[in-house]
C-alpha cells in the first residue's frame, strides 16, 4: 500500500500519545452515532443496497488503530481494532486520518486521491463504491453525527471544521518539512 | 455555427452532487435512474423518483436544465423499465430526455411531445443521415457526438444538419464506438449498452502484491502498477497486454479527454453545448472541473482564452494523464 509523501499527515508522535487502547472508547460511541443518524435520516442508507451488511475496514496510517464499521442503519456496528484485522474484513481502506475525514464531508475527491494512490483500497470494489457514494450524498456535517441542531449544531460545525483546518494546516506543513527535496 | 453562448452540461450521480453542478455553474446537468436504463448503473450512483423531482426543482430555481438520461438498450420483452424511467422524468419536469435505443426515443416522442429528446452518444449517429433519420423520426433536438470527430468534421457535420450539436470535452474516453462496444461482456457477462455497466465493480478487484498492485477485471489481469504510480479504473480497453512479445496498452492508453483548450474551436464548429463526463465522480470532481469550465467557456464566450485550464485540472483525469482525443487528429 502506497500513499503520497505531501499529503498532509499527523506528526509520528501521536502514535505514541494515542497509543491502539486509547482508542477504544470511540467505538460504542460511533456506534451510538450511526444508529442514531439511521433514525434521523434512514434514506441515507438506502443508498448502500445490499453493501449495508459489508464490513469496511478503516485504517487511519498516522493512528495506532484502525476500525472496522458495519453501516447497517440502526443495526450499525463500529469498532476500534488493532491494523492486523484488515483481513476479516470485506473492504480495506487506507489513507491518513484528516485525508479520510475530508472525505467525509466532500472537501476532497475520493476517485481522484485514490487515483493518485494518496489513499488504497481493496477488497469488494463494489462495496467501495456504494459506501463512496452514499457518503458523498449524504453531505455529514460533525453535527449530523452528533444529533444536533439549530445554533448549536452551527456553532460546534464550526469548531470542529476549524480545528480540523487548522490541523491540516499543521499537518501539511509538518509533511512538506519532512519531504524530501525534488 | 452556434449564435448564442454555449451550455455547459454537467454530470450528476447523486442529489447532492446535482446541486454542487449547478452551484458551481452548470447550465444543465445530466443524471439517470437508479436501474439499467442509463449507462451509469453504478451501486450507490444516480436518482429515486422522488430525488429528481426534487432536483429538478433546485436546478430549476437556480436557472438550470436537468437532462436525465435513459441510454441504455432495452431489454427484448422487457421495454416497461425504460418507457416508465421516461414516464417518471416527463412528470418530474425533466428538460429533455437522452436515448439511444429507438423504442426508448419512440415512447417519448409520441407521449411526452413537451420533453425535449436528445440523441444519447450511446447511438453513435455521426453522419447527415444518421442524424437526419433521427431527427425526421423522433424529433430529436440534440446529438449529441461520439467521441471520434475532428473538430474539421464537427464544423462539416454541422453545416449539413438542423439539429444542435454536444460535444464531450471532459473526463473519461471510449475508444470504440460507443454503443457497440463489446469488450466488457466477454469479460463479465456484462456491457455498458445493455446494462449500464463497462467494468461492473463486483468483478474488479486491486490486489497489493509484492513490489505492485494488480487491477483485475473478473480475475483477469488489467493492468499492475508500481508503487507511487497513478492507478486506474480496470477497463479492458485501458488494460496492458503482451502482444508479439511486447508488453503494451493494447488498444488506448489509460488517459482522459481535455478538450479545455479547443472551446473556441468548438464554438466556432458550431457546437451547441459541451458536456463533462462524470456521473460516478464526486463533488469534489464535480464542483472543480465545472468552475474551472464556467471560467472557460465565459473567457471564450468573451473572446478570451482558456489555456490556464489545463493545469487547473492535471489531478483530476484518470491516470492523472489528459489528451484532446479526436478532436486533434494529427494522424490525418
Amino acid at each position: 500500500m502506497v500513499t503520497g509523501n505531501t499529503e498532509p499527515r499527523l506528526p509520528a508522535v501521536v502514535r505514541y500519545l494515542f497509543p491502539a487502547f486509547a482508542g477504544l472508547p470511540l467505538g460504542p460511541l460511533l456506534t451510538l452515532s450511526l444508529r442514531s443518524l439511521a433514525g434521523r435520516q434512514p434514506r441515507l442508507f438506502d443508498r448502500l443496497g445490499e453493501h449495508r451488511t459489508a464490513c469496511y475496514f478503516i485504517d487511519p496510517i498516522d493512528l495506532a488503530f484502525a476500525f472496522t464499521v458495519v453501516p447497517d442503519a440502526e443495526r450499525s456496528i463500529v469498532r476500534v481494532v488493532g491494523k492486523s484485522e484488515a483481513a476479516t474484513s470485506s473492504v480495506q481502506i487506507r489513507g491518513p486520518i484528516l485525508t479520510l475525514l475530508s472525505l467525509l464531508d466532500g472537501t476532497l475527491d475520493g476517485d481522484a486521491l485514490f487515483f493518485s494512490r494518496i489513499i488504497s483500497i481493496s477488497g469488494r470494489t463494489a462495496a467501495v463504491l456504494a459506501l463512496r457514494n452514499t457518503i458523498e450524498d449524504a453531505e455529514l456535517r460533525p453535527a449530523d453525527l452528533l444529533g444536533l441542531r439549530g445554533a448549536l449544531a452551527r456553532l460546534v460545525d464550526t469548531g470542529i471544521l476549524g480545528a480540523l483546518d487548522v490541523a491540516r494546516q499543521m499537518a501539511d506543513r509538518n509533511s512538506r518539512s519532512k519531504a524530501p527535496e525534488a | 455555427m452556434t449564435s448564442g453562448r454555449m451550455e455547459l452540461v454537467c454530470p450528476a450521480g447523486t442529489p447532492a452532487t446535482l446541486r454542487a453542478a449547478v452551484q458551481a455553474g452548470a447550465d444543465a446537468v445530466y443524471c439517470g435512474f437508479r436501474d439499467e436504463t442509463n449507462a451509469r448503473n453504478f451501486p450507490g450512483l444516480n436518482f429515486s423518483g422522488e430525488e429528481l423531482a426534487e432536483g429538478v426543482r433546485f436546478a430549476h430555481d437556480h436557472g438550470s436544465k436537468v437532462l436525465v438520461a435513459i441510454n441504455t438498450f432495452a431489454r427484448v420483452n422487457d421495454v416497461d423499465l425504460w418507457k416508465k424511467a421516461a414516464d417518471t422524468a416527463a412528470e418530474c419536469g425533466a428538460n429533455a430526455i437522452i436515448a439511444a435505443d429507438i423504442a426508448v426515443l419512440d415512447h417519448v416522442a409520441k407521449n411526452h411531445k413537451q420533453v425535449r429528446l436528445h440523441l444519447s452518444v450511446q447511438a453513435a449517429a455521426a453522419t447527415p443521415e444518421a442524424i437526419g433519420f433521427y431527427a425526421t423520426s423522433f424529433g430529436i433536438r440534440r446529438v449529441v457526438l461520439p467521441r471520434v470527430l475532428s473538430i474539421q468534421e464537427i464544423a462539416a457535420l454541422n453545416r449539413a444538419i438542423e439539429v444542435e450539436t454536444e460535444a464531450f470535452v471532459f473526463g473519461g474516453l471510449c475508444v470504440m464506438i460507443e454503443g457497440r462496444c463489446y469488450l466488457s461482456s466477454y469479460a463479465t457477462g456484462k456491457s455498458p449498452n445493455l446494462n449500464g455497466v463497462c467494468s461492473p465493480p463486483e468483478m474488479v478487484s486491486y490486489d497489493d502484491e509484492p513490489n505492485s498492485t494488480a487491477a483485475r477485471l473478473s480475475g483477469f489481469t488489467i493492468d499492475r502498477y508500481e508503487p507511487g504510480e497513478p492507478v486506474g479504473y480496470p477497463t479492458l480497453c485501458k488494460g496492458k497486454f503482451k502482444a508479439g512479445g511486447k508488453t503494451s496498452y493494447l488498444f488506448e492508453d489509460p488517459v482522459s479527454l481535455n478538450a479545455g483548450g479547443m472551446i473556441a474551436g468548438l464554438k466556432a464548429a458550431g457546437v451547441t453545448a459541451l458536456k463533462i463526463e462524470g456521473r460516478q465522480r464526486g463533488k469534489g470532481y464535480v464542483t472543480e472541473v465545472v468552475r474551472a469550465f464556467r471560467k472557460a467557456v465565459d473567457a471564450v464566450e468573451q473572446g478570451g482564452d482558456a489555456i490556464e485550464i489545463d493545469r487547473i485540472l492535471a489531478g483530476q483525469s484518470e491516470g492523472s494523464r489528459q489528451t484532446a482525443g479526436a478532436y486533434s487528429k494529427k494522424w490525418r
